[in-house]
């Protein structure tokens, strides 16, 4: 579902947050530090804080429902992955370095539009890591403008 | 830890983006990076509503959110638990709102596409630290940037106020004002724009920290954060334009794609690429005579306070340079002095051209200057070739029915401060120099050769 160049895209060092919902529809969200796309673009693994607020962890494990929001800061192209839970574990150590690279090409990003000074987020819990993989169920555009919102697969 | 949401103001600067989260009521959440989140009294906030989206859907299915978003100061995130409330589509929440998106689309050539549909009011329910964002112990500041105190602010304008009232005539007061602005607050870049002979325009006429001094460069009303504060008579501050203009690139590309017409955005005076902008407009009983705009290529350099200090600034200098211009319109001349010595003389010879159907005035092959001022400044080296008189009085300029000056508020002495300043900027050789109250003398250290074109 995610082709070759949205996958170029989603795992460049982007903005992404995942969003959840509990039982009684009150949604819950926690940043994510990296996302890796498997399996020919039917699977994504979101790389999670472990230090982010439980809620998203239970309500994961409770309905599996997802919401995976990514933006380029430099130009504001966003996408959103929607999908469900297959599996939740620690990210393995030998997985740092992926993630962690990720991670500093968004703060790349940020240098470029003169954020640099408003975010050196060294204090950030960044990792180590809770890897959560999802079936990719649909995929929107959310860059700003009149077509926000629209189905891209 | 929890946290009151008005010690979170810094937050909704719309420095960082925010994060939305949502759900509909079949239970599929949502996820949304939004522009900007404005504070309005400590149990609530809004957002902007500009386009349908899928947030927007969820809401009216489901009115519980959850707002992620980041204090700029140290980078510690928070989580705001929220229920919408109603929508706004007029009033003071809403018009706030909306001049900041105005301001900021008008640079991008959105007018119209990228305008608020209505300013969303959202109940806090409980504000909460973001685990995973913990903040750093010290809060970061712009360079220069001075901490708030009532007591320094108070002085400052004092002196300020002091200086603007040694002023003599209405060059020294502006440049009184921005000296002063700079001095006593730091802020570098600055410029005072009155209003133009169109209506509905705004001329440059004083500025300062800029390589070129922009003297003469019009605004429109409506366009750019100058152009929407003149329009509006209320004053902006953009904490965060680099992020904002992102946002509205961003949307004119989708609209474009769409087949959407944007305006060709403007070329405005000021910073090539600022980051923080500051506005204000100078009323006085209920006329606009100008506008104060305030600059710095740092994000996030003026905060709300600066913003109010320098409205309290501008009621006094509005106030002050419509005094000066009705004063040095009644003034009667003074004896003439001797002016000071030309610094250049260059003794090239310099061709001007005058436009008549465009009004404008054209220095070797150059622009300089258009509409009234151009018709002086033909007038007055028309007069030295014919007569060879160099000096001449406000007044006989004034009586001068061929230059078609309003018989109500003329704006005579602003008009000719700004045909100084351009020759200032263009021409070394070229001066008009006051030599008494009321009274000034034609310089040239040139040959002059003038040519009429239609």
């Amino acid at each position: 579902m995610l082709d070759k160049p949205l996958t170029e895209f989603l795992e460049q060092g982007l903005a992404i947050h995942i969003g959840t919902r509990n039982d009684a529809m009150r949604p819950n969200g926690a940043r994510v530090t990296a996302v890796r796309v498997e399996d020919q673009g039917r699977h994504l693994v979101a790389f999670v804080p472990s230090a982010a607020t439980p809620g998203v962890f239970d309500d994961l494990r409770a309905n599996g429902q997802a919401a995976i929001s990514f933006a380029r800061p430099t130009d504001d192209r966003a996408v959103q992955v929607k999908g469900e839970l297959i599996s939740l574990r620690d990210a393995d150590p030998s997985e740092e370095a992926f993630v962690l690279g990720q991670w500093r090409s968004l703060i790349g990003e940020l240098d470029a539009i003169g954020l640099a000074a408003l975010t050196s987020t060294n204090t950030w819990l960044l990792w180590p890591c809770v890897a959560v993989k999802i079936r990719v169920t649909a995929i929107f555009s959310q860059t700003p403008g009149p077509e926000a919102g629209s189905v891209l697969s | 830890m929890s946290l009151g949401l008005e010690q979170l103001t810094p937050c909704f600067q719309g420095i960082l983006p925010s994060m939305f989260f949502t759900c509909s009521s079949d239970g599929t959440p949502n996820a949304a990076f939004l522009s900007h989140v404005e504070y309005i009294d400590p149990s609530h906030v809004a957002l902007s509503f500009q386009f349908f989206n899928k947030s927007r859907r969820n809401i009216a299915e489901n009115p519980y959110a959850l707002l992620r978003v980041i204090d700029p100061d140290n980078n510690q995130g928070w989580a705001l638990r929220v229920k919408f409330e109603r929508s706004e589509t007029f009033g003071p929440i809403f018009d706030r709102m909306s001049l900041r998106i105005e301001a900021i689309a008008s640079y991008a050539g959105l007018k119209g596409i990228f305008k608020l549909k209505s300013a969303d009011i959202y109940l806090v329910e409980s504000v909460e630290q973001v685990p995973e964002e913990p903040g750093r112990q010290e809060r970061w500041s712009a360079r220069g940037r001075r901490q708030p105190d009532a007591v320094f602010t108070i002085k400052a304008l004092q002196e300020l106020s002091a200086r603007m009232t040694a002023a003599a005539n209405l060059d020294q007061l502006l440049q009184s004002i921005l000296s002063g602005i700079k001095e006593y607050f730091g802020f570098s870049h600055s410029m005072i724009l009155l209003a133009g002979e169109k209506p509905g325009t705004l001329v440059t006429i004083a500025s300062r920290g800029y390589p070129q001094g922009g003297a003469g460069a019009e605004v429109r009303f409506g366009e750019g954060i100058i152009g929407v504060v003149a329009e509006a008579q209320q004053p902006i501050r953009i904490a965060g334009l680099v992020r904002g203009m992102l946002y509205a690139y961003a949307a004119k590309k989708r609209a474009e794609e769409r087949g959407w017409q944007p305006q060709e955005a403007v070329r405005l005076p000021g910073l090539e690429n600022p980051a923080s902008q500051l506005g204000v407009p100078l009323v006085v009983a209920g006329e606009l005579i100008g506008v104060l705009c305030i600059e710095s290529e740092t994000a996030y350099r003026f905060h709300e306070e600066d913003k109010n200090t320098i409205q309290l600034l501008g009621a006094s200098l509005a106030i002050a340079i419509q005094n000066m211009q009705r004063r040095e319109a009644e003034e009667e001349p003074e004896a003439a002095r001797a002016p000071a010595p030309l610094r250049t003389a260059s003794g090239k010879t310099r061709q001007v051209a005058f436009y008549r159907s465009d009004e404008v005035v054209m220095l070797d092959g150059d622009y300089l200057i258009r509409s009234l001022p151009a018709r002086i400044f033909w007038k007055l080296l028309q007069t030295y070739k014919r007569e060879g008189r160099a000096e001449f009085t406000n007044r006989e300029l004034r009586l001068d029915k061929s230059l078609g000056l309003p018989d109500f508020k003329d704006n005579l002495e602003t008009r000719l401060l700004l045909l100084r300043r351009r020759l200032d900027e263009k021409a070394e050789d070229i001066r008009l120099v006051p030599v008494g109250r009321g009274r000034f003398a034609l310089q040239l250290g040139c040959t002059i050769e003038l040519v009429e074109k239609q």
